[in-house]
């Protein structure tokens, strides 16, 4: 019973408890948005030191660059933001499996000169899950079988 | 449209259709007589609990025949269905076709739907006066989950996706107009490779079961709140909780488990939004747990209590929406595409969550919720604190996985943090730390109240034993360079570990019953002391510091450090070229192959300081040419008691020009072609016993052979035909090649010698007999027609204490059911 008249003059502990969970939660919830970062293209990384995420498509007519004897960690290629601006990339690691295949890539990096360097590649292949690939596959047997 | 399609099996799909039908059916009919078997006010009349039951054994029966027709379909490559063609092949072993079973998104909503029949079955024998409202639950999950699987048009809407979906009605395509196009479908597209793996045979059925048996104390949840049974829930659901957590944990490292001996991403975690996924449910569910104990021995935690058991199943349908509704798009690496179930699973969810909220408001004002607070100085104030932060934790997660939905609902475009894995694991690893301390001093509280001052005393001298280890374990592992928060979340486990190991030392002297929650929190702190130092001071053995040729217009003192973490992390390789690697000398030396996968056979060796070996082992990581997915590279890893060296192929010559520089027979090539793979030759004039020093190493000429012979080449006569014994050293190998000179009918031929491991062909091209000698020609491939590959090597220190804790914390979850059993048979 002493403990409840000590206790009475401050708040419940159970709501100071609670305001310490909507605390951290709010604290979470700000850190998050300001470690999130933002869609652009090439354009808006050149305004930028930032990294920034740039979702666009690879330039299949152009030069895919990788000679593991030269360089094992050192790639590049061409892609095309979504508004249609082409920019070099370069990767420093090993090329992607199966890049050539890819009908999407979201790069992460930043404009170094007019050369994108990308720090994480993200792609994804039209084969992987979904069947857009039996025309091409079916045709081939077909021909060869005639 | 009417085209009498040949050689199509359509019995087994259309008994398999008839079954997922009625698994419909049936489970809507269990779910409407268990409903009326609950509200029923005529205790004597059973009718509607015996039909509930009848409907529920049928929905598990027609369960197992669509398994079973499923799978015949498969075995048998009847690749007319679509399932068998997108997900199997005719070269797949028979022990990965049962993987092929749930590689598709039907096939997993089947082995979810499987695993819930199979714990209603638990539970009509078993829950006794439970039966009723609790079954009612899980038929009505039953429903949705039947519905998934109904492929069936409903008003222009398609409801659900079959397995038993024909191929010619999933792909568009002129072939399917042929009555006979199934004869020009000779194979399946294949499973994944990445999936070709013993894991991928036990992990998906253990998560699903873990996944599935949340419903349990979901539905307890909700019978206690229904029939106002508001207390009598509790106990029951904390058994089947402990088995739904322990599963469900199990499944999640398993998982990770297989990304790490198979995947090549270097790591057993990544942060990837569907894993994050799967652990949702099980944060929430272990935080419903110890205040569903807090309850049941103090009255305390109620609300908390019975929100959590709620939300863990409505996570539970949360992530099974982010994985298969394709929202995820892309910011995940394996999410499934829509298959159109976008708002059925949507439905699903907020059907669940709307009974769940429904329910809480209507018995608010019953809910027995204690109006006193909590002593400071107890443990079940401390035990509702952790569940709390287990829950923030999990909020966390949600919330940053959840950014694509974000997106969605809200219209904005906000991008995941740049540096993903680095925002996880600092704020996951504050929650840890907070979490890591209270499975340790929460132990030293006693319920209602505790002495404070020998608490503080005994906390205090723990804390600084814990201290100190950490102190040494920090300094020699290298953790202190990294974030301090991993030395606090350090700090916390060890301490954990300390507290628990007292309390598990006690209970070993008499109070048996208290061992499972010690050994569960020892095997939790172990997971994150291991996860902590693999991840943390991970090293990567193959530094690529020479060999590096700098490209034009590519300056790396330039490039930012942040840019391309691992740089330098790849090191090329050439067959039989040792190089020195760490504490290691690793040579490829060759290659086998077992189609699909080729072998990279990579020679580690350990010197002395005398230059002796002390160790050899071969490692052969592994890549596979998949015609749809290309090169998929798999590690190998030799594993040692506190260190493992992890090893695997990130880029190899194309297949295509490996077999032409490879094989020694190009006569069809003729031989100018094949002298545009070395570079420029060198004539050499050489007596017996003189030395050719070339690139690589040397060559001498041992002797010539006045009479060789050459296959298939008849001498007669004037012809003649001399080899010249050549000993060639490369490195420490040591090869022959006999290169033939012929005058044939006054023709000069000359036959080389090929030695591929070395990159070399010879010629004996001249013979100089007033001089006494020969000429060798040498020809050198350039280093990068020589075989190669690319590899990266990296070593994980202590990983097999993330893989042991699992398994101590599985061995406390174990003790921990048999006890509350065992209290439940009591009380």
């Amino acid at each position: 019973m002493a403990r409840n008249t000590v206790d009475k003059p401050l708040m419940k502990k159970s709501a100071i408890f609670g305001l310490i969970v909507i605390a951290i939660a709010i604290a979470t919830i700000i850190t998050t948005y300001s470690s999130s970062s933002t869609y652009g293209s090439f354009s808006d990384a050149k305004k930028t030191t930032d990294e920034l995420h740039i979702v666009g498509h690879l330039d299949k007519g152009k030069e895919l660059y990788y000679d593991a004897a030269k360089d094992a960690n050192y790639f590049s290629f061409f892609v095309k933001d979504n508004k249609g601006e082409e920019c070099k990339v370069i990767y420093t690691n090993t090329k992607p499996q199966d890049f050539e295949k890819s009908e999407q890539i979201v790069l992460t990096g930043r404009m170094i000169g007019n050369e994108f360097h990308a720090s994480t590649i993200l792609m994804k292949c039209p084969s992987k899950y979904t069947q857009d690939k039996i025309e091409v596959t079916e045709f081939k047997a077909k021909s060869a079988s005639i | 449209m009417d085209i009498a399609f040949q050689g199509e099996h359509l019995l087994p799909g259309n008994i398999g259709r008839v079954f997922v039908i009625l698994s419909f059916g049936a489970a809507l009919l269990s779910a409407l007589s268990y409903y009326f078997a609950t509200t029923s006010t005529n205790k004597l009349d059973n009718s509607w609990l015996k039909m509930g039951r009848i409907a529920f054994w049928a929905n598990s029966i027609s369960i197992l025949g669509v398994g079973v027709m499923l799978f015949y379909v498969i075995y048998n490559h009847y690749f007319e269905y679509h399932y068998a063609w997108a997900y199997t092949s005719r070269s797949l072993p028979v022990y990965y076709i049962v993987s092929g079973f749930w590689n598709g998104q039907e096939g997993g909503f089947l082995l979810w739907t499987f695993w819930q029949a199979v714990l209603g079955n638990v539970l009509i024998w078993r829950a006794k006066s439970w039966e009723k409202p609790v079954m009612a639950v899980i038929s009505f999950s039953q429903v949705f989950l039947a519905s998934m699987l109904l492929g069936i048009e409903v008003f222009g809407a398609r409801i659900g996706s079959s397995p038993f979906l024909l191929l010619r009605n999933a792909v568009e395509g002129p072939i399917f107009s042929r009555p006979d196009y199934l004869s020009f479908i000779k194979d399946g597209q294949g499973m994944n490779p990445l999936l070709q793996n013993y894991w991928m045979v036990i992990h998906p059925p253990t998560l699903f079961l873990g996944l599935a048996s949340v419903v349990v104390p979901f539905a307890y949840a909700i019978a206690g709140l229904w029939q106002k049974r508001y207390k009598e829930w509790v106990a029951p659901a904390i058994s089947y909780g402990l088995f739904s957590a322990m599963i469900l944990g199990t499944g999640v490292i398993m998982g990770s488990l297989w990304a790490y001996e198979s995947l090549n991403f270097g790591g057993f975690w990544a942060w990837d939004p569907v894993e994050n996924a799967s652990i949702f449910p099980w944060l929430t569910l272990v935080g419903a747990l110890h205040v569903l104990i807090v309850y049941k021995n103090t009255g305390h935690s109620y609300f908390t209590a019975t929100f959590l058991v709620l939300m863990s199943f409505v996570l539970v349908l949360y992530s099974s929406f982010l994985a298969r509704s394709g929202v995820l798009g892309e910011t995940s690496v394996h999410a499934f595409t829509d298959l159109g179930m976008f708002w059925h699973l949507v439905i699903f969810i907020l059907v669940f969550l709307a009974l769940s909220v429904y329910l809480l408001v209507a018995r608010w004002k019953e809910m027995p919720i204690s109006k006193k607070d909590e002593d400071t100085y107890s443990r079940e104030f401390w035990m509702f604190v952790g569940a709390i932060f287990l829950g923030l934790s999990c909020f966390h997660l949600i919330l940053v996985t959840s950014i694509p939905v974000w997106n969605r609902m809200f219209g904005t475009k906000i991008a995941p943090p740049i540096d993903l894995v680095g925002h996880y694991n600092v704020i996951q690893g504050s929650f840890a730390m907070v979490i890591a301390i209270l499975t340790g001093f929460a132990q030293f509280l006693k319920y209602k109240k505790t002495d404070v001052t020998r608490f503080f005393i005994t906390t205090g001298l723990y804390l600084f034993f814990a201290a100190a280890i950490t102190a040494l374990v920090v300094y020699t592992s290298g953790l202190y360079k990294l974030h301090f928060v991993f030395v606090l979340v350090m700090l916390g486990s060890i301490y954990s570990v300390l507290v628990n190991g007292k309390v598990l030392a006690d209970a070993l002297k008499g109070k048996l019953k208290l061992a499972g929650s010690a050994v569960a929190h020892i095997g939790f702190a172990l997971m994150l002391v291991g996860s902590l130092i693999a991840a943390g001071t991970r090293k990567v053995v193959s530094n690529n510091e020479s060999g590096n040729i700098n490209i034009k217009g590519f300056d790396r003192g330039t490039a930012d450090a942040k840019v391309g973490g691992d740089v330098h992390e790849n090191i090329m390789m050439y067959r039989n070229e040792p190089v020195k690697m760490g504490p290691y000398t690793v040579t490829y030396i060759g290659d086998s192959v077992s189609v699909p996968n080729y072998y990279y056979k990579m020679d580690y060796k350990r010197y002395d300081a005398n230059g002796k070996i002390t160790e050899e082992f071969i490692l052969k990581p592994n890549a596979q040419i998949n015609p749809q997915m290309g090169l998929v590279s798999s590690p190998d890893t030799k594993h040692y008691l506190f260190h493992d060296l992890y090893t695997h192929i990130t880029a190899i010559p194309e297949i295509k020009d490996r077999s032409a520089a490879g094989s020694g027979d190009e006569a069809a090539h003729g031989e100018e072609n094949d002298d545009k793979n070395y570079e420029e030759p060198i004539p050499h004039e050489v007596a017996v016993g003189d030395t050719i020093p070339y690139r690589d190493g040397y060559i001498v000429l041992k002797s010539l052979n006045k009479e060789a012979k050459v296959q298939n080449i008849p001498l007669t006569g004037d012809d003649v035909a001399i080899s010249a014994k050549l000993e060639v050293v490369s490195h420490t190998k040591t090869y022959e090649a006999d290169p033939v000179y012929m005058i044939k009918n006054k023709t000069v031929l000359d036959f080389a010698r090929k030695v591929e491991d070395a990159g070399l062909k010879l010629r004996l091209s001249k013979i100089i007999p007033d001089k006494n000698k020969v000429e060798i020609v040498v020809y050198q491939q350039p280093q990068n027609k020589k075989p190669w590959i690319v590899m990266r090597a990296l070593d994980f220190p202590y990983i097999n204490f993330l893989w042991s804790g699992t398994i101590i914390m599985i061995i406390g979850f174990l003790l921990s059911i048999r006890r509350r059993n065992s209290e439940l048979k009591t009380v």
